[in-house]
């Protein structure tokens, strides 16, 4: 297990690509490449790096809102934020599980192929999205939001789970294409060219004028011909 | 000055394939025996290939289409080739920005490349593009194929008026050549439909595509231009174009120039396809390679597919609108407003696709059967994939032991609706320097370029092949090394070094002045009347020499 702290309150961000791969190894934990701006650094001139025992598990103690890309594509192991995260967590990841204790930026599980993401806090926008111009979403896995999320949700999603236990903002499952995305509270816009997978929602919610009322779903988005599904949780 | 020294020279038109020094001196090739090696930089070439500097006749690499797929396509941008250094940051995947197009080509031994397909409206921003591009030349061809003012003075049979505009258009446009683009197709295209033969007529003309295709090569050739007409023919992705093929070909018929050809047909793959749908579709090429081997005045190339991305971007409006149906993925659509039309669409090229398959096949058959001296490597790029792909088609072309490795990659559907697996031709070095620099040199007419006699363009290569010890099936060492030339040298400054950037100059934009063979005074009230009449203001077209970095005139006359 590697515990590491930042040594300062940083002003800009540090973009950290480190996975639970680095645990095990300590000096080769503390030389691994950071960006801190534009300066090229070892992870260990930004942070303080101790190890504990050889499992497979990096806790991230103090704020960490402005390092970003934490467990980007990352493939077993765990990594616990004792705090803030920044954004991109676990984009691209596998496997493994990631557990923020504060709240998380954007761009949580971008493209996400599997694994665990619980956030305990809040987490702000694009959770499991596609980045800017790829075509498919979060392809497996499940994220977890305890508090409230922001706007962009599962968007191009193809598969594996997205839960947001609070409420959420506008653009869920925005031209999904398979998976599931629950959201227990109220949100805003929901279901715009979604094809396919299902959308759970508890509380008061927007649908786009474009889907077709059932006995006890709505099925969409008929302008891309969608057979996508919004069902209204009861309690 | 710097003197290659022993290097193994390869240079088909001077007839050389054998050890010799090459002398550099002021930019260019010089024959000067008595040499003060102290006074020079000297590059030992001992065992090593050394071969003029390459062209590519036929990418998208500035302005208005590769734009447009940068600005669609964010994703492309994540692969960082180059990092800010002592060089500029170069970054892109089949989209590269312009810094990664020059340093990328030099590093493979290009030094020249052609955009070839500007609309005339957006010319400035080409040049500005154009411009941004380091170290290699380039030149932009203007696009002529479905202009009002082109099908008026062919319905009139005005073939002095139609010369007399091409030479108004380039001057005006600071253009290199004639590029026609799905005649007649795309402007029918404004009306939501498409030309599918050469005998169909444009909407509101009494004109066919036969008849702009044959106007506008006797126009060229009343000219004289350095380069003859490029066309990118109809039906361009549809099973059994080849026919349309055959018959663009056959236009040229009777006509001939003794510099060069009259009429290239670009990205031949594209457009030689047999079969009636995509159930059956297959490899056209036999009728062609034929036709073309037998002809001294048509040359081609090849626009070979790349397993892997790429980015459709042509001005064939209608032909992008079908590929964006059948993909289901994003589509720009622009230029239905202008004198052409564009469209562009991603694409990933999977040899588990059988129709993606025998595409590559189709190209490498040309580039195996037609004679390669009226053949040119390209990819269309990035329509076929990068171009910093040309040293896997080389090896492919050099290798068969490649080929058969690559086919077991590629759908067994190949085997029977393509030619390729009975093709054990395998190209010899001189064969590939014919298909990279002779003759695109030859037909661009460019003559200081492709070659290394006295005189010539100081654009050299040295590359870790030995000729005298070539063997054909080590292919993954010939691939690597026409990847990574040990030294390109452009215009006498060495600008690669084992592989990596090594100087960073501007090159040159051509462009052909052929206002001394006509006089404008002819067409002036036919301009006139059309921009009285047309949306956009005649002073919004033009590029004055003065705006550009490095231009470069070529007189004709
Ligand atoms: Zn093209």
């Amino acid at each position: 297990m590697l515990i590491i702290k930042p040594k300062i309150d940083f002003e800009v961000n540090v973009e950290a690509e480190i996975t639970p791969d680095i645990a095990t190894d300590l000096e080769y934990a503390k030389s691994f490449t950071v960006y801190y701006g534009k300066l090229e650094m070892s992870l260990a001139e930004l942070f303080e790096v101790e190890k504990e025992g050889d499992s497979k598990v990096i806790v991230l103690e103090g704020d960490f809102s402005r390092v970003k890309w934490i467990g980007k594509g990352m493939l077993d192991g765990e990594i616990i934020v004792r705090g803030n995260a920044g954004a991109n967590y676990g984009a691209f990841m596998k496997g493994g599980k990631i557990v923020i204790e504060g709240n998380a930026d954007d761009w949580i599980g971008a493209e996400m192929e599997g694994g665990e993401i619980i956030v305990k806090g809040d987490a702000k926008n694009l959770i499991g999205c596609p980045y800017w111009g790829d075509l498919e979403g979060m392809k497996g896995g499940k994220i977890v939001i305890e508090g409230n999320a922001g706007n962009y949700i599962g968007e191009k999603m193809v598969s594996g789970e997205i839960e947001v236990r609070g409420k959420a903002g506008d653009f869920i499952g925005t031209e999904m294409k398979g998976g599931l995305i629950t959201i227990h509270g109220d949100c805003g816009i929901v279901g715009g060219d979604m094809k396919a997978g299902e959308i759970r929602i508890g509380g008061i919610f927007e649908l786009v004028p474009a889907f077709r009322e059932t006995d006890d779903v709505f099925v969409g988005d008929v302008n891309v011909k969608g057979k996508g599904i919004v069902r209204v949780l009861t309690l | 000055m710097i003197l290659v020294k022993n290097g193994h020279v390869i240079d088909p038109v001077n007839g050389i394939n054998e050890e010799m020094d090459l002398f550099i001196k002021n930019g260019r090739i010089s024959s000067e025996f008595k040499i003060n090696e102290k006074e020079c930089e000297v590059i030992d070439a001992k065992g090593k290939l050394v071969v003029a500097g390459a062209i590519d006749i036929h990418a998208h690499i500035a302005a208005r289409k590769i734009n447009s797929g940068r600005a669609m396509r964010p994703e492309e941008f994540r692969r960082v080739r180059q990092k800010t250094g002592k060089f500029r940051a170069a970054v892109g995947r089949t989209l590269l920005t312009a810094p990664a197009i020059g340093y990328e080509y030099v590093k493979m031994g290009y030094t020249t490349a052609i955009e070839p397909a500007t609309p005339s409206l957006y010319t400035l921003h080409t040049h500005e593009e154009l411009d941004s591009i380091p170290i290699i030349d380039k030149a932009a061809l203007p696009l002529f194929g479905n202009w009002h003012l082109v099908f008026k003075f062919i319905a009139e049979n005005d073939i002095e008026k139609l010369a007399s505009f091409i030479s108004w258009v380039l001057e005006k446009m600071k253009g290199y050549g004639v590029k026609v683009v799905n005649p007649g197709g795309v402007e029918a295209w404004m009306y939501g439909s498409n030309a599918h033969s050469i005998d169909d007529l444009v909407p509101y003309y009494d004109v066919s595509v036969r008849d702009i295709i044959t106007g506008l090569i006797k126009a060229n050739e009343m000219l004289d231009l350095p380069h003859s007409i490029h066309i990118h023919c109809n039906n361009l992705g549809e099973p059994g174009n080849y026919e349309t093929t055959v018959d663009t070909m056959k236009l040229a018929n009777g006509i001939r120039n003794n510099r060069r050809q009259v009429l290239h047909v670009t990205h031949v793959q594209f457009n030689a396809f047999s079969g009636s749908g995509w159930k059956d579709m297959g490899s056209g090429t036999e009728e062609i390679i034929k036709l073309v081997n037998k002809s001294d005045n048509i040359t081609i190339d090849m626009g070979q597919v790349i397993f892997g991305h790429a980015t459709t971007m042509t001005a064939d409006g209608p032909f992008q609108f079908d590929l964006h149906k059948l993909l289901k993925n994003k589509w720009i659509n622009l230029d239905v407003e202008l004198e052409t039309g564009t469209g562009v669409v991603p694409l990933i090229y999977r040899p588990s696709s059988p129709v993606h398959s025998v595409m590559w096949a189709i190209a490498l058959e040309l580039g195996l059967l037609v004679n390669p001296d009226k053949n040119v490597i390209s990819t269309d790029y990035p329509n076929g994939g990068p171009f910093d792909r040309y040293p896997y088609i080389m090896t492919l072309l050099l290798s068969r032991k490649y080929r058969e490795k690559e086919m077991e990659r590629a759908h067994k559907y190949l085997q029977r609706a393509a030619n390729l697996p009975s093709i054990d031709i395998e190209r010899t070095l001189e064969d590939i320097v014919k298909m990279t620099r002779s003759s695109p040199a030859r037909i661009l007419g460019m003559h200081n370029k492709g070659h290394l006699g006295e005189g010539a363009d100081a654009d050299v290569v040295v590359y870790d092949i030995n000729p005298a010890e070539f063997n054909p099936d080590k292919y993954r060492e010939i691939e690597k090394a026409l990847s990574s030339a040990l030294f390109t040298i452009k215009g006498g400054t060495v600008v690669v070094k084992n592989g990596k950037i090594a100087g960073d100059i501007w090159g040159r934009t051509m462009w052909v002045d052929a206002t001394l063979r006509t006089t404008a005074e002819i067409i002036e009230p036919d301009l006139e009347e059309y921009f009285n009449y047309y949306t956009v203001n005649r002073e919004n077209y033009g590029v004055e020499e003065r705006w550009m970095r490095r231009a470069e005139r070529i007189e004709v006359g």
